[in-house]
């Protein structure tokens, strides 16, 4: 997985979401984990632990499809779709959850950058791997990429 | 032969097109249809396409899966899926640090290409220079 910024979307009332719902064979555990670990990386976010959901964009739509092949590859069984929120508000309050997500992993290279012998490599890492999961582009983000870039030491640019 | 995939190639596809033309069909002849489109072309072999044979299996992209169906056991071109396989899916362990610069690229690409065909024939070079680069390195297992 790779560069997702053509992904950030604004979050406007009538965003579209792409859904997953499956089931998988309670064995092999590892099949379910490898699911599960790939949901996490793709930042999607699980409500009542019953659907995962992701802001629809042709990658995530592209992603989430070949998840949903990948699980019936392991005798699993997955439903995808692009839906709206009919309720009002809720489109925000699950945009919110997104970047609260997001912000709260920022905010923790943020702290460890405070400390004395921070690992700027792995902290650049973590960067990396939070920005592609900020579908909403979170402006803590764009801090942390200066902090960053101004912690590398060396010359003064 | 006629290939045929679906529209608004990608890292994946722009990897298979060049394979095919390299190594398995220089007279390919490639159609793209819209996302979702059926029926398929009577005739043509569909590849990255959910559900036909050439295609993304068990958690790897479809070049991957394309060097398993012909048996090509080149280890640069393994290397060069393991590239594709992180730039285009989900992956836990991540190996080839060129794997980010080629999606991006590829994606660049299919923007200054008038069309998929173009695009196509345009990462011919860019998948040339990923080969000659991989083989200049000592192999990794």
């Amino acid at each position: 997985m790779a560069s997702k910024e053509r992904d950030c979307v604004e979050q406007p009332q009538d965003t579209p979401w792409v859904l997953l719902v499956y089931k998988i064979p309670r064995e092999p555990t590892s099949s379910r984990a490898t699911i599960w670990r790939k949901l996490k990386r793709l930042g999607a976010l699980l409500l009542h632990d019953a659907v995962w959901v992701l802001p629809s964009t042709p990658w995530t739509r592209e992603q989430f499809q070949w998840l949903a092949v990948e699980i019936g590859e392991l005798e699993g069984e997955a439903y995808l779709w692009e839906s709206r929120l009919l309720l009002n508000g809720q489109a925000d309050t699950l945009a919110q959850q997104f970047q609260a997500r997001v912000d709260a992993i920022y905010q923790e290279i943020l702290n460890e950058m405070e400390r004395e012998d921070a690992d700027l490599v792995a902290l650049s890492r973590k960067y990396q791997q939070v920005r592609a999961q900020d579908y909403s582009h979170s402006a803590l983000g764009i801090h942390v990429r200066e902090r960053l870039m101004s912690a590398r030491g060396g010359f003064v640019s | 032969m006629k290939w045929v995939t679906w529209e608004q190639v990608g890292v994946d596809r722009m990897a298979c097109g060049w394979l095919i033309m390299k190594y398995l069909d220089p007279q390919a002849e490639f159609l793209f249809v819209p996302v979702g489109y059926k029926p398929l072309t009577e005739g043509a072999e569909p590849f990255d396409i959910p559900g036909v044979r050439l295609s993304h299996h068990r958690g790897h992209c479809t070049f991957y899966t394309m060097l398993r169906e012909y048996d090509l056991h080149d280890p640069v071109l393994q290397r060069i899926a393991r590239a594709v396989d992180e730039a285009d899916t989900v992956q836990d362990v991540m190996l080839e640090p060129a794997a980010t610069g080629l999606d991006v690229l590829c994606q660049g690409l299919r923007l200054i290409s008038p069309d998929d065909q173009v695009a196509l024939e345009r990462g011919r070079l860019l998948y040339d220079a990923l080969y000659a680069q991989f083989a200049s390195e000592p192999t990794q297992g």
